[in-house]
C-alpha cells in the first residue's frame, strides 16, 4: 500500500488552510474547528483522527458545505481544489464538485439512506442530477455500482429499499453511491464505527479496492487507530479542534512526535502479546471547547507537560519530511531529556 | 537545538508535576427539576402561559368574593348593555297621565304638500318614563301612523316599529312608552289620506331619551335605599356591569366569573380524575403484565374506538339532567369513563420501557426494592410525561364542554359555563357582540394558554432537550 | 396484506359490536327509559316501535332484536317524525356532510402540508412566526366560535359589496360550500400544519437528507424527492382522527349554517330527544369512523413501504 512516491511527484489534490468553524449553541460558541490545514494527494489515503468531539468530522463537512449555518459558521479558512476555493459553498461550480468529484460516506449508513426510496434509485438519482443520464440508464448502471460493491443479486437489491438491507450491505449501497460519478476524493466519515468488526475489514478492504481500480483519493475520518493501520498514507492526528500531528502513517505511527498520539497508541486495543501492559487510558478529559485554553490544548492530560505549555500555543515544529508536530517538547531549549523519553517511547 | 529563545526563560521548559484541573467541568451541574424549571423560565411564551394561567385562577377563585353581583339577577333596565362607564338616572317626579294635544288644521291649507305634517318636536324633554310627540296638523288627513325605529329611516324608508294609528286630522299628539331606553329612537310620522291610506311622504325626528326614574322606582328597585332623601333632578348611579349585562340583563363579569368555576372546574378536574385512573389501570397493566395485562389494553383499545364526542351526547342523556341540577357531574363522569385510556397506554408504555431501561436494571443489581425503583425511579421518570399529559387535557376538555353547551348537552341553565354563554351570545352575535366575544375569548386565552404551557413544559421535561437551545 | 386486511375488519365489525352495546346500554340508563314509547308522538308511531323494539318485552330480549335489526341493516326508526325510518335519513343526510367533509379533509390536507412545510422551510424567519401564530390562534378558537365569524365574515362581506358574493347558509352549489368547508377544516389545518412542521424539522436535520445534499442533489430536488415525501407519513397516520374530528366538527357549522347535512340532523334529534334517531346515527357514524381509520391504516401501509402488513 505504501507507495514510494517522491515527495516532488505529489500533487495535492485538496489543500485546506487555517480553516476555522464555530457553532452557536446554548452555553455560548464552540470554536470547533481551529487552525485546521491539510492537504490529500491523489491516489493515497489520509486519515483525520481523534476522539470524539475533537472536530474531524465538522472539517470534512465544512468543505462539503455540509455544516448547518446556523447555527454553524465558518470563520477564516481556504480549500482549494482544482484552483478553486470550495469552502462554504453550496450552489455555485459546488453542485458539480459536490457529489460529483467529492462522494462522501457516513457514519450510520442505517439512518444515512433515505427510507422510503429504493436502493437503486437512491444510487440511480446522483447519475441523474450530475451526469444526466436517462432514468433507465441510470438505473442500470446503479446495478452495476452495486455489483461493483460486491452486493449479491444487485439486480433485485436495486429494487428495495434501506430497511431490507443490513448495515454492511447498506455501507456499500452508500459507498455505490458515492463513487457512482467517479469522484476524485471520497470522503469516509467514520465509515466503520456503526459496524461490525467482520463487516469493518470488509468494508475497508472494499474501499481499497476500489482505491486501487479508480484512483481517487480517500480521506478517512476515524477515532480507530486500528482503521487507519489498515487504510493510511497520511496521518492527521486532531484534539480539541487543532491538528496536533501530521505525517505519513509511517512517521505518525513509528516515529510519533506528539504526546496526544503517544496517548492514542497506548489506548488502543492491539492483538499484540509483546505489549509490555495493557490497555492505558489517556486521563482527564478533552477541555471545553467554549473556551479554549490560550496554551496547549493538551496541557492538562499531559505527561510532558512543561510550565510553557500552559499560555503559550505551541508553534509547528518540523520533525521530518512531511512531518510535523505542535507540542513545545521539540523547542530547542526543552529539556533534551524529554525529547530523548518521546522518541523512546515512540518506537 | 540549544540557542535560547529569548521570549522564554529557563524555567519554562520546567516539567509540570503539580496537579492540572483536568476534570473540572466549568458549568453548572442541575437536578431534573432545576434544569426543567430554569428551560421553563426562558420560554417566554411558556412563561408569560403561566402567569395568564394564574390569573385565571385568581379570576375563578377569589374573583368573586369581589365582584359580589348575583350571576343570576335580572337588571331589566340593562339588557344586552354593552360594557360602559356606570350608567346615571336623573330623579324625575312620578308618571302623570298625559291627555294629548288637540290642533285644528288651518282653514286656508296654503301648504305646499297638504298631506304632510310639519313641525314634528317634543312636547317635554325626553326620558325612559315617556316621549310625548306633537306636529302641525296636516290639512287633508284624515289620521296619522307614528312610527318608531332604533336606526335613521333614510333612505330606505325603513321606519320601523308601528307603534299606532291616530284618526282624525286633529290629534297631533302620541306619548311612547313602550320599553324605553336611553338610546336615539327615530320617530317617524305619516299622514293618512282620504281614504285612510299612508302617504308616502313622513317626516322623522331623531330622540335621545334620558334615563330617568321617580323616586318610588329608584327605591323599589333597590338604587337607593330611602326615596325621601331624593330631591327631583338628582342623579342617581344604577348597578353597574363593568363588562355589560347579557339578553337576559344578567351581570356579564359575574357570569364569567361563574361560568370560568364551571368550566375550569370540569376542564381541571376532568383531566386530573381521568390522568389517575389512566395511571392506576396503565401501571396495573404493566407491572402485572401476561395476559391480565392484554386483556386490559384490549378492553382500553374498545374504549378508544368510541367516537368520543358521540359518546358524550350519549352519556349525558343516558346520565339525563334532573331538575335544578347543573349537570356538572354527569359531565365529568361521562368524561372520566371515556378519556381515561390515552393516560392508561401512555403510562404502561413508560413503564415497560423504562424496566427494560439499563439503569432499572442496574439500581436492581444493587440491591434496590421494588418500592425504591418506583418511587425513585419509575415515578419521576414518568411524571415528566404525565405532567404534559394533564396540561394538554385541560384545553380539550373545556373544548368539550364548550361544543356540549353550544349543542344544548352541557351544563343546563342557568348554571352559565363559557360554552352556554358563548352558546346564547352567538344568537345575538350581530346586535350586541359583546354577549360572545367576552366567553368566547376566555375560551380561547385559556385554551391558548394551557396549550403554549404544554409545549413549554414538554421542552423543558423533555430530556432529550436537554442542554439543547 | 389481504390475511391484515381480513383481520382489521373482523376487529372494526367486533369495534362495532361494542359500540352498539354501549350505546343501547346508555339508551336504557336514560332515567324512566323513554325507549318503553310513552314518549312517542303518536299512537302509530308508538306502535311501530314497539312491535320493532320489543319493547314489552325484558331488556335482554330487546338487545337481541336491537342487534338483530343492526346486522340486517336496520338502523331503526324516529319516533317523533311521522316513521320515518333511520336509514332513510342517512341515504338523504349524509352525503351532504360526506360531502362537505370531504372537501374540509383535503383543504386541511393540503393546507396543512403546504404551510407546515413552508414555516420549516423559514424555521425561525417572519412567515413561520407569523404562519405559527395563525396556527396556534386557529386550535385555540372553538369551532362554533370559528363557524359564527365565518358567517359574519360573509354577511359583511356581502353588506359592503352590496350584493350577494356567496349566499350565508344553505346547501345546494359550490358556492354554499365553500366557506363552510374551510371554516370546518381549519382547525384541523392547523392542527396538521403543526405536526407536518415538526415532522419536517425532523427529516431536514436526519442523516439521509445530509447524505442527499452530499450527493449534490439540488435543494428543489432534495426537497420534493427526500424531505417532502418522508415529513408527510406522519400526517398521513393522524388522518383517521382528523376525519373524526371533521365529522363531529360538522355537526357544528352544520348547525350554523343551516346545511342539511345527518350531523344537523343528529344535534336535532339530540335535542328534541329522538331515541331511536340518536341510537342509529351513533352506531352509523361510529362505523363509518372505525372503518375510516381502518383505511387510513391500509393506505398508510401502501405508501410507507417499512410497514408490512402481516
Amino acid at each position: 500500500m505504501m507507495e514510494t512516491v517522491s515527495t516532488e511527484t505529489r500533487t495535492a489534490l485538496l489543500k485546506v488552510d487555517d480553516l476555522h468553524v464555530e457553532f452557536d449553541t446554548y452555553g455560548g460558541i464552540v470554536k470547533a474547528v481551529r487552525n485546521v490545514g491539510f492537504k490529500v494527494d491523489e491516489g493515497r489515503t489520509l486519515a483525520i483522527v481523534g476522539e470524539s468531539g475533537c472536530g474531524k468530522s465538522v472539517t470534512v463537512q465544512s468543505i462539503m458545505g455540509l455544516t448547518p449555518t446556523p447555527p454553524g459558521r465558518i470563520t477564516k479558512g481556504t480549500a482549494m481544489f482544482d484552483g478553486v476555493d470550495i469552502l462554504g459553498q453550496k450552489v455555485i461550480d459546488g453542485e458539480d464538485i459536490r457529489g460529483a468529484r467529492i462522494g462522501m460516506i457516513f457514519q450510520d449508513p442505517m439512518s444515512s439512506l433515505n427510507p422510503t426510496m429504493t436502493v437503486g434509485d437512491q444510487v440511480a438519482e446522483t447519475l441523474i442530477v450530475h451526469r444526466g443520464f436517462s432514468r433507465k440508464q441510470a438505473f442500470n448502471r446503479a446495478v452495476e455500482l452495486l455489483q461493483m460493491t460486491h452486493i449479491p443479486e444487485p439486480e433485485k437489491r436495486a429494487r428495495q429499499y434501506p430497511f431490507t438491507f443490513s448495515g454492511g450491505m447498506l455501507q456499500r449501497a452508500m459507498i455505490a453511491m458515492a463513487i457512482a460519478c467517479e469522484p476524485s476524493i471520497l470522503i469516509a466519515d467514520e465509515p466503520t464505527t456503526a459496524l461490525d468488526v467482520t463487516i469493518q475489514a470488509q468494508i475497508l478492504d472494499l474501499l481499497r479496492e476500489l482505491q486501487g481500480s479508480t484512483g481517487m483519493a480517500i480521506i478517512l475520518i476515524t477515532h480507530n487507530l486500528g482503521v487507519v493501520a489498515h487504510l493510511a498514507d497520511d496521518v492527521a492526528v486532531m484534539y480539541a479542534g487543532e491538528i496536533v500531528e501530521q505525517g505519513t502513517a509511517e512517521d505518525v505511527f513509528y516515529r510519533s512526535a506528539h504526546p496526544y498520539t503517544l496517548g492514542l497508541r497506548a489506548a488502543m486495543p492491539l492483538n499484540d502479546p509483546a505489549r509490555k501492559h495493557g490497555l492505558k487510558p489517556i486521563e482527564g478529559t478533552p477541555p471545553d471547547m467554549f473556551d479554549p485554553p490560550r496554551g496547549c490544548a493538551y496541557f492538562a492530560r499531559c505527561p510532558y507537560a512543561m510550565s510553557v505549555c500552559e499560555k503559550n500555543a505551541p508553534p509547528r515544529f518540523e520533525i521530518g519530511p512531511h512531518h510535523h508536530s505542535h507540542c513545545w517538547v521539540h523547542h530547542s531549549d526543552a529539556p533534551p531529556g524529554a525529547r530523548e523519553q518521546l522518541r523512546v517511547e515512540a518506537t | 537545538m540549544s540557542s535560547g529563545d529569548p521570549r522564554f526563560g529557563p524555567t519554562d521548559f520546567e516539567p509540570v508535576t503539580a496537579a492540572r484541573s483536568a476534570e473540572t467541568i466549568p458549568r453548572p451541574s442541575l437536578s431534573y427539576w432545576q434544569d426543567a424549571w430554569r428551560r421553563l423560565k426562558e420560554n417566554r411564551r411558556a412563561l408569560i402561559s403561566l402567569y395568564i394561567v394564574i390569573a385565571l385562577g385568581l379570576f375563578t377563585v377569589p374573583g368573586p368574593w369581589f365582584w359580589r353581583v348575583d350571576p343570576a339577577a335580572q337588571d331589566v333596565d340593562q339588557i344586552s348593555q354593552p360594557p360602559a362607564l356606570p350608567e346615571v338616572a336623573t330623579i324625575i317626579g312620578p308618571y302623570v297621565p298625559w291627555a294629548g294635544v288637540l290642533a285644528t288644521p288651518a282653514a286656508d291649507s296654503d301648504a305646499a304638500v297638504p298631506l304632510v305634517t310639519d313641525n314634528l318636536r317634543l312636547f317635554e324633554p325626553a326620558t325612559t318614563q315617556a316621549v310625548r310627540l306633537v306636529w302641525d296638523p296636516a290639512a287633508e288627513a284624515t289620521g296619522y301612523a307614528v312610527y318608531r325605529s332604533v336606526y335613521d329611516p333614510d333612505p330606505d324608508r325603513a321606519l320601523g316599529l308601528p307603534l299606532t294609528r291616530i284618526s282624525g286630522a286633529e290629534a297631533v299628539s302620541f306619548e311612547d312608552r313602550l320599553g324605553l331606553e336611553p338610546k336615539p329612537y327615530w320617530y317617524s310620522i305619516v299622514v293618512l289620506d282620504q281614504d285612510g291610506i299612508e302617504v308616502e311622504e313622513y317626516r322623522t325626528l331623531e330622540v335621545q331619551p334620558l334615563r330617568a326614574v321617580s323616586p318610588e322606582e329608584a327605591e323599589g328597585r333597590g338604587w337607593v335605599d330611602d326615596a325621601a332623601n331624593l330631591q327631583l333632578g338628582n342623579q342617581i348611579r344604577l348597578p353597574y356591569h363593568p363588562l355589560g349585562t347579557d339578553y337576559l340583563g344578567r351581570d356579564m363579569l359575574a357570569r364569567l366569573m361563574y361560568g370560568a368555576r364551571v368550566s375550569l372546574f370540569i376542564g381541571i378536574f376532568a383531566p386530573l380524575l381521568f390522568v389517575l385512573v389512566g395511571i392506576v389501570y396503565g401501571s396495573a397493566a404493566g407491572f402485572i403484565g401476561g395476559r391480565f395485562d392484554q386483556m386490559l389494553m384490549r378492553f382500553a383499545d374498545f374504549v378508544v374506538a368510541l367516537p368520543f364526542l358521540l359518546f358524550m351526547i350519549l352519556f349525558k342523556i343516558g346520565f339525563g339532567i334532573g331538575p335544578g341540577e347543573s349537570g356538572v357531574f354527569p359531565m365529568l363522569v361521562a368524561l372520566v369513563l371515556l378519556a381515561w385510556p390515552a393516560s392508561a397506554r401512555l403510562v404502561r408504555g413508560q413503564i415497560l420501557q423504562i424496566r427494560e431501561e439499563g439503569y432499572i436494571g442496574a439500581s436492581r443489581l444493587l440491591g434496590a426494592g421494588t418500592g425504591y425503583l418506583v418511587f425513585r425511579h419509575m415515578l419521576p421518570n414518568t411524571i415528566g410525561v404525565i405532567l404534559v399529559t394533564l396540561t394538554f387535557a385541560v384545553p380539550s376538555v373545556i373544548f368539550t364542554e364548550a361544543f356540549l353547551s353550544f349543542i344544548g348537552m352541557g351544563v343546563a341553565p342557568p348554571t352559565p359555563s363559557w360554552g352556554s354563554m358563548s352558546n346564547e351570545g352567538i344568537r345575538t352575535m350581530l346586535s350586541h357582540p359583546h354577549e360572545l366575544i367576552f366567553p368566547a375569548m376566555l375560551i380561547s386565552v385559556t385554551v391558548l394558554a394551557f396549550n403554549l404551557l404544554g409545549d413549554g413544559l414538554r421542552d423543558a421535561l423533555d430530556v432529550r432537550m436537554r442542554g439543547r437551545e | 396484506m389481504f390475511a391484515y386486511t381480513v383481520k382489521r375488519l373482523l376487529q372494526g365489525v367486533v369495534t362495532i359490536w361494542f359500540i352498539a352495546t354501549a350505546t343501547f346500554a346508555a339508551m336504557h340508563a336514560v332515567p324512566g327509559d323513554p325507549l318503553t314509547g310513552e314518549r312517542a308522538t303518536t299512537e302509530e308511531i308508538r306502535r311501530n316501535l314497539e312491535a320493532r323494539y320489543g319493547l314489552d318485552r325484558p331488556v335482554l330480549d330487546q338487545y337481541f332484536i336491537y342487534m338483530g335489526n343492526l346486522l340486517k341493516g336496520d338502523f331503526g326508526i324516529s319516533f317523533t317524525q311521522q316513521n320515518r325510518s333511520v336509514n332513510d335519513i342517512i341515504r338523504e343526510h349524509f352525503p351532504v356532510s360526506a360531502t362537505l367533509g370531504i372537501l374540509s379533509i383535503v383543504f386541511a390536507g393540503l393546507g396543512g402540508i403546504l404551510w407546515g412545510a413552508l414555516t420549516a422551510l423559514y424555521r425561525q424567519r417572519l412567515p413561520d412566526l407569523a404562519i405559527m401564530f395563525l396556527v396556534i390562534l386557529a386550535i385555540s378558537v372553538p369551532s362554533f366560535v370559528v363557524a359564527a365569524l365565518g358567517q359574519l365574515a360573509l354577511v359583511i362581506m356581502n353588506t359592503t359589496l352590496g350584493f350577494s358574493v356567496l349566499p350565508i347558509a344553505g346547501w345546494g352549489t359550490l358556492s354554499h360550500m365553500l366557506v363552510p368547508s374551510i371554516v370546518l377544516g381549519l382547525g384541523t389545518m392547523a392542527f396538521l400544519t403543526r405536526l407536518m412542521r415538526s415532522s419536517m424539522l425532523e427529516i431536514v436535520n436526519s442523516d439521509f437528507i445530509r447524505t442527499a445534499r452530499a450527493k449534490g442533489l439540488p435543494p428543489a430536488r432534495v426537497f420534493l424527492r427526500h424531505e417532502l415525501r418522508n415529513a408527510i407519513l406522519p400526517v398521513v397516520t393522524v388522518l383517521g382522527p382528523a376525519i373524526a374530528a371533521i365529522t363531529t366538527g360538522g355537526f357544528v357549522v352544520e348547525l350554523v349554517f343551516a346545511i342539511p347535512g345527518l350531523g344537523r340532523y343528529f344535534v336535532e334529534a339530540v335535542q328534541q330527544l329522538d331515541y331511536t334517531v340518536i341510537m342509529g346515527t351513533t352506531v352509523f357514524y361510529g362505523g363509518f369512523l372505525v372503518f375510516m381509520v381502518i383505511a387510513v391504516d391500509l393506505v398508510y401501509g401502501l405508501i410507507d413501504p417499512r410497514v408490512t402488513l402481516e
